[in-house]
């Protein structure tokens, strides 16, 4: 309930909500509006002020943009296909068209057809799977996958699942491949001229988020992974991840005493955390 | 005879085609034509992050006339990872030197503002850092540049694909940007030091962590593009203790001992490579920054010591030797 009153405090007279301080943001307004909706009290108003500005970022293409200024559509039209059916007036349908369609860059043809001609090895972690990018025309990372894996499978609750599986079942295994050596997730570069990378939490968190219901060695080794780094944790919104991607697989994970900056996403992952810990996975349902 | 995929590629002439552009430019090292002397370069020993710092950036503010007399500064130190040891990222004593000394020359108002790369909790990276310790009242002086207030800005005479990027408004509203990296190899772009820095000015809020948008477009012609927009920043390099190897993450810690500062951050980072031991005429990034003004040793002027005296020959990965300076 703290973290409902911390949120509503923070909306800005517009509807929607910015990261810290300053104009209106897509992804904090979407992770604020998805922790009021689970929280379980009537914040009627304040959602469909949140909704109402929310619409005014979703373009043409069916997309959203980051903010009403940038006219592009990113990623993060992945998180509006999350909220509840109850926020209505986006148009989810063309939004979800947005999403099913975008691809990293990497595993098109025409990258394909470079990395052949230069000898590189294109069938190993980056080439294998379609997953998705945090902007057009870039390659796919852990994070937008993650996402849109989820929303993807929500949407295919209600929809038509036949046509959304195959690429939600691309993006888990594009997760999988994109596994560290320890086990983790980072942002999704596993090894770099030769050098295995290290995971980090908050991504190891939202893959493990994405991937629930999977099973295997991989999955196993992960969730250890995560709750090593759940012990060791420096950050309130990456241990939130960890408690969700761990929560997924039926770990319940202990509340960290960290210290939190005050920043909305901080906030809403914290409040989703415990809403997944009361038996309501918001990403889930 | 049998045609392999490389021997064709070879023969058909079509790996330079196809690749992005070969961060390191080891190949088109050349004389440039121009050689006018560059803004002068301070190089000075500094052993440890110790109090002594704060005398010596004031002292090097002053040696190079930087009047900041009510205006507005934003110190842009490189955070990347969180490492209590500092090594990975520029150290706070650094930058809270840097902070009380354009104060104390008179600057209306100093922030410091970073957008990493990869991980998005950016608060917590600086707390783990040692800035909350290290710098009074940090987070009402921070802005995380990943998520600022911003403004699309034209490329000028673009090297890379970009035409245009959004940027912070914390950057594009101040009137001197100060860039702290750490003198650093770099795996892709062979050093990373004050303009690869810039990388941390484009905002994760828009085009994501990584921001591959940049790696897409090329990485050293984004590095001269970014540097173009802001061919005016000072440049503050901690190389008390740099990254050698396999930089800028996985890299070994290697003491050089030395800060290096200047008004010109092309002859600021090419002076570092040559620290470093590195050829700033085969970095492809300051090739492409230069231009056709000559990058030569003789043509930046130093104050302090001289580069022989603090020369640290950093360790490369095998496939960047070619960048070496001779000897």
């Amino acid at each position: 309930m703290q973290y409902s009153e911390d949120l509503l405090g923070r909306q800005n007279a517009d509807g929607g909500w910015s990261y810290h301080r300053g104009g209106s943001w897509t992804e904090p307004t979407c992770y604020a509006l998805l922790a009021l909706t689970a929280s379980g009290a009537s914040h009627t108003l304040e959602v469909r002020r949140g909704v109402e500005w929310l619409r005014r970022c979703q373009r043409a293409d069916g997309g959203f943009a980051p903010r009403e200024s940038v006219s592009e559509s990113i990623w993060l039209t992945a998180l509006t296909l999350l909220l509840p059916p109850e926020t209505e007036g986006l148009d989810r349908q063309r939004a979800e068209a947005w999403t099913a369609e975008q691809t990293g860059r990497e595993s098109g043809w025409v990258n394909r057809l470079r990395l052949w001609m230069l000898g590189a090895d294109s069938s190993g972690d980056s080439m294998g799977f379609d997953g998705w990018a945090w902007y057009p025309g870039t390659a796919a990372w852990v994070t937008p996958t993650a996402v849109s894996v989820l929303a993807l499978e929500k949407m295919a609750k209600n929809g038509n699942p036949a046509d959304l599986e195959k690429r939600i079942q691309e993006g888990r295994s594009f997760l999988l491949a994109r596994r560290c050596r320890d086990g983790g997730w980072n942002h999704g570069s596993t090894r770099a001229l030769g050098y295995d990378s290290d995971s980090y939490p908050e991504t190891t968190g939202i893959a493990l988020l994405a991937l629930h219901g999977t099973t295997g060695p991989e999955v196993s080794k992960g969730l250890e992974r995560g709750e090593q780094h759940l012990a060791a944790c420096q950050s309130s919104e990456a241990a939130s991840w960890l408690r969700l991607g761990l929560g997924a697989h039926g770990r319940p994970a202990p509340v960290a005493d960290l210290p939190m900056h005050g920043g909305v996403m901080e906030i809403a992952i914290a409040a989703l955390a415990d809403a997944a810990q009361a038996g309501d996975n918001p990403f889930l349902v | 005879m049998k045609i392999t995929r490389r021997s064709w590629t070879k023969t058909a002439g079509l790996a330079a085609a196809v690749t992005t552009g070969a961060a390191a430019g080891a190949s088109c090292a050349r004389p440039s034509k121009i050689t006018q002397p560059w803004a002068p370069v301070s190089i000075y020993r500094a052993a440890t992050y110790s109090e002594e710092l704060y005398d010596l950036v004031r002292r090097i503010i002053a040696e190079h006339a930087v009047d900041v007399r009510g205006k507005r500064v934003v110190l842009k130190p490189n955070l990347v990872e969180f490492d209590a040891h500092t090594v990975i990222n520029t150290n706070p004593k650094l930058v809270h030197a840097a902070l009380e000394a354009f104060r104390a020359a008179g600057a209306a108002d100093v922030r410091i503002a970073e957008g990493p790369g990869h991980r998005r909790v950016t608060l917590d990276l600086a707390d783990a850092g040692g800035y909350f310790a290290t710098v009074p009242k940090f987070e009402t002086i921070f802005t995380d540049l990943n998520l600022d207030e911003i403004t699309r800005v034209a490329l000028v005479n673009p090297q890379s694909r970009l035409k245009s990027l959004f940027l912070p408004n914390t950057i594009l509203g101040s009137d001197l940007l100060v860039s702290m990296p750490k003198l650093k190899t770099h795996h892709w772009a062979g050093a990373t030091l004050s303009m690869k820095n810039l990388f941390g000015i484009v905002p994760g809020g828009v085009y994501g962590w990584p921001k591959n948008v940049l790696h897409w477009a090329g990485i050293p012609e984004c590095i001269a593009d970014l540097h173009a927009l802001f061919p005016k920043a000072f440049a503050i390099v901690d190389g008390i203790v740099g990254m050698e190897g396999n930089g800028p993450i996985q890299g070994t810690p290697r003491t050089a001992g030395v800060v290096i500062a200047g008004a010109s951050p092309v002859a600021v980072d090419a002076t570092c490579c040559r620290i470093m031991g590195l050829d700033p005429t085969r970095i492809r990034y300051l090739q492409l920054a230069a231009g056709e003004q000559n990058l030569g040793e003789d043509l930046i002027p130093q104050r302090g010591e001289r580069i022989s005296s603090v020369a640290s020959r950093f360790a490369v990965l095998p496939g960047l030797e070619t960048l070496r300076l001779p000897g």
